[in-house]
């Protein structure tokens, strides 16, 4: 215990590390994978853009893509971020590629919240005169923001999980420090210090994706 | 000029595997529809009256034929042109398809927004609408705080919104329940002759023709097999599947099995009369039976009234004298519809 005293700075800086990280993933994967997931949904057949060649085309992208374990993919797709971020290693790397990899693991979750808005909905506002774009804004997101919003959280843990293996490519954050600090000197107090830091932290979000969506769908 | 005019207008799915044959779900309708009318289509799950409908608003594009609503081509025009065309033609629902993330005063606002209409114009339109279908005091609530029939009327006040020629019902009570019904039909007939608003009914409900419709096409096999006035169809149905609708609701010539029960309980000659407004009365019948001695009981039937005209089918058993019997239902023939059911 006395060990882990004297690394509470380190702590602290690699919680915020962490929450960095993922936070921006979050955002940039976020954005992301809502625009691939609702290009999975539009041109399905039968649904407003329907097209049978682009779905076919995002949906191998997808398939080829997500199932690809986080840590290959890292050291796969690294001369791809160091074209985007300028460098190969370190937490603007990571964040590229985190963001990547969840874009394609968040479109299908946004895909699959979509497809539980009733058809018959869009059909009602295409009977109004509604066009394509009004009725993604205006009708198929806010009629499935409940699940969204738990989809996103779930993403949010999955995100805490994968930036685990940023120190791999010299990244930060609560992974690097367990490993570092904890498991390479011997020492459990440590990594279980921060095993509980995480613990508390998908707590929290859990917490706050549950309230939201909550109310949102008003139950 | 009909306000809706379809001409040999076909619809046809393809094939949901290869090797299927393709789905005719519309086979060369043509179909005037009057402006001001009400007008059913009546036909079982399946007989193409969904995708009827659908072709009205465009909804679903026909494959071949031309369709004409108020004066506009339906078929071959740019989407752009067709999302105008749907400001002029409303839809209700069987599942009422409300938006459920918005508040009832949001969800008859939508079709307001979508055609631009200033913030006043929405405030006095949607207020003005939610008193028509009697839900002022919901305009804050949810679609799930609802009953069926308050949603409906939801659909209902949505759909005329901006104040369109048309109302397109699609199986707008099969979700609800006798009451209800009734309740949501009493006010589309409102919507029809208060707002001058041409109504085109879809249902497999017999009932809701009889209590609604002015006109009437019955549907089977993506095909019309009839048409015409309600009273028309309802009194003298041609086609087998228009005369299986019509028992639904009227009791009109006993069935083979019915009339072997009869013949156990009731001796002599079993003869069905069918009276139309216009015809003979039922009065100079049962006098002119009496008057020739012939004993008559009634035995089975019923008379039914469409808007204000009656029409109705009443068998009689009848005892007597056979060749008085034969000479007077004989005399009968020429003024009413007598039947001698063997």
């Amino acid at each position: 215990m006395e060990d882990l005293i004297p690394l509470t700075p380190q702590l602290w800086e690699a919680t915020y590390e962490t929450l960095y990280i993922v936070g921006l993933s979050l955002l940039f994967g976020g954005l992301g994978g809502l625009l691939l997931g609702i290009g999975l949904y539009t041109t399905r057949s039968g649904s407003i853009l329907g097209n049978r060649a682009v779905f076919g085309t995002l949906n191998v992208i997808v398939n080829i893509f997500r199932p690809i374990p986080f840590i290959i993919f890292l050291a796969a797709a690294q001369p791809l971020a160091r074209a985007v971020t300028g460098t190969g290693i370190g937490n603007s790397a990571i964040i590229f590629t985190l963001s990547l990899a969840a874009t394609f693991g968040i479109s299908r979750i946004v895909e699959q919240n979509l497809l539980t808005v009733q058809p018959g909905v869009i059909e009602a506002a295409r009977s109004v005169g509604a066009g394509r774009l009004r009725i993604i804004l205006t009708i198929l997101i806010p009629e499935a923001l409940g699940p969204l919003i738990l989809g996103y959280t779930f993403i949010f843990v999955a995100l805490v999980d994968m930036s685990a293996v940023a120190g791999s490519v010299g990244g930060g954050g609560l992974g690097n420090f367990a490993i570092q600090y904890g498991y390479r000197q011997f020492n459990p107090v440590v990594t279980w210090a921060a095993v509980i830091v995480i613990v508390l932290l998908v707590q929290a979000v859990q917490l706050l994706g549950n309230v939201l969506a909550r109310r949102v769908l008003r139950r | 000029m009909p306000l809706i005019s379809l001409r040999n207008v076909t619809k046809s799915f393809p094939p949901g595997r290869r090797g299927d044959p393709v789905v005719h779900a519309i086979d060369n309708v043509s179909l005037d529809i009057e402006a001001g009318e009400i007008f059913g289509i009546i036909g079982y799950s399946g007989a193409g009256k969904s995708t009827l409908v659908r072709l009205i608003n465009a909804l679903e594009k026909a494959t071949s034929g031309e369709i004409v609503v108020d004066g506009h081509q339906v078929t071959n025009v740019p989407d752009r042109q067709l999302r105008t065309l749907r400001l002029d033609i409303g839809m209700i629902f069987q599942q009422f398809n409300l938006f459920n993330a918005k508040t009832v005063w949001n969800n008859v606002a939508y079709p307001l927004r979508v055609a631009g209409r200033t913030r006043d114009e929405i405030q006095a339109r949607v207020t003005e609408l939610l008193d028509f279908v009697g839900l002022a005091d919901k305009a804050s609530n949810y679609p799930e705080q609802l009953s069926g029939g308050q949603k409906q009327r939801v659909g209902i006040a949505r759909a005329l919104a901006t104040s369109p020629k048309i109302l397109l019902a699609d199986e707008a009570t099969s979700a609800l329940d006798p009451e209800t019904t009734h309740e949501v039909l009493r006010l589309l007939r409102r919507v029809n002759e208060e707002l001058g608003i041409t109504i085109v009914v879809i249902t497999h409900e017999m009932d809701v023709i009889q209590t609604l419709a002015t006109k009437v096409a019955v549907m089977d096999g993506g095909r019309i097999v009839e048409q015409g006035e309600v009273f028309d169809v309802f009194s003298n149905p041609r086609e087998a599947s228009s005369r299986r609708f019509v028992s639904t609701v009227v009791r009109g010539i006993p069935s083979p099995d019915e009339l072997s029960v009869l013949r156990e309980r009731h001796t002599g000659r079993i003869v069905t009369f069918s009276f139309r407004d216009g015809d003979s009365s039922q009065a100079s019948v049962f006098l002119e039976l009496a008057a020739a001695g012939v004993e008559f009981e009634l035995v089975y039937g019923g008379i039914n009234d469409i808007r204000g005209r009656a029409f109705g089918h009443l068998t009689l058993a009848l005892t007597g004298q056979d060749a008085v019997i034969t000479s007077t239902l004989q005399t009968m023939a020429g003024r009413i519809a007598v039947k001698e059911l063997a």
